[in-house]
């Protein structure tokens, strides 16, 4: 019974994941990573292994914007 | 530059303006962490003088490195994207290998020895780059090169 539903968990986690292993104890160097990612493939967890960036790439960084606190 | 990282943000802002012209255009790299995770003993190996210039710019600029440590910066991009253009046209399969290996298993380097092994071999034979990680103690094996992985989930990837 543990198994079934255990199984059925990392079948729905790798379907979210694109078809690979969820990734645990993300940190914040993680997070920047998998943002990298986002910006050089479109997808979250896309990898690519070209030696140059797609033309824009260095324009595509976003500022996080907040409102002021007084 | 600002007091501390942003949290309570609900847009962003894309600036597209480019860079001005006086500084010279260096094309970032196009790899992504995996392949990069994978990589970067080798780059470290190739461009170990212009990594430790640009980490000494940024030490000792204060807070304005920058803008201050961009031609440093400019070196070490154009190093590293000459080790992976060569890691690409020399090694792709055992490269592609192993950093789909990594991508499988939370970037843990230590999971996927069994590929790292014939990439590394691959590496020294065309392009005389070797793997060495720096700081380790000198009288032990360096865990690379270890037989067995303690911290592996499985035998079969060690």
């Amino acid at each position: 019974m543990f198994g079934f539903s255990g199984a059925a968990l990392s079948k729905i986690r790798a379907m979210q994941n694109g078809g690979k292993r969820a990734r645990h104890s993300v940190d914040q160097w993680d997070r920047q990573m998998m943002d990298r990612d986002r910006r050089l493939t479109g997808f979250l967890r896309g990898q690519t292994d070209n030696v140059l960036a797609p033309a824009g790439f260095e324009l595509s960084n976003a500022w996080k914007v907040e409102r002021g606190f007084t | 530059m600002a007091a501390r990282q942003p949290r309570f943000n609900q847009q962003v802002l894309i600036d597209t303006t480019p860079l001005p012209d006086s500084i010279p255009k260096v094309p970032e790299i196009g790899a992504s962490s995996a392949p990069l995770l994978s990589a970067s003993y080798f780059i470290g190996a190739r461009c170990k003088a212009y990594g430790d210039d640009y980490m000494l710019c940024k030490t000792e600029s204060n807070g304005k490195g920058e803008t201050e440590c961009l031609r440093e910066g400019r070196k070490v991009t154009r190093c590293a994207a000459s080790v992976l253009d060569d890691i690409n046209k020399s090694c792709l399969e055992q490269f592609r290998a192993h950093w789909e290996c990594l991508d499988n298993n939370n970037q843990q380097l230590w999971q996927c020895r069994r590929w790292e092994r014939p990439l590394n071999k691959c590496v020294f034979d065309n392009l005389k780059l070797e793997k060495t990680i720096p700081g380790a103690p000198e009288n032990e094996i360096p865990v690379h090169l270890r037989k067995r992985q303690i911290f592996a989930h499985s035998i079969a990837t060690q």
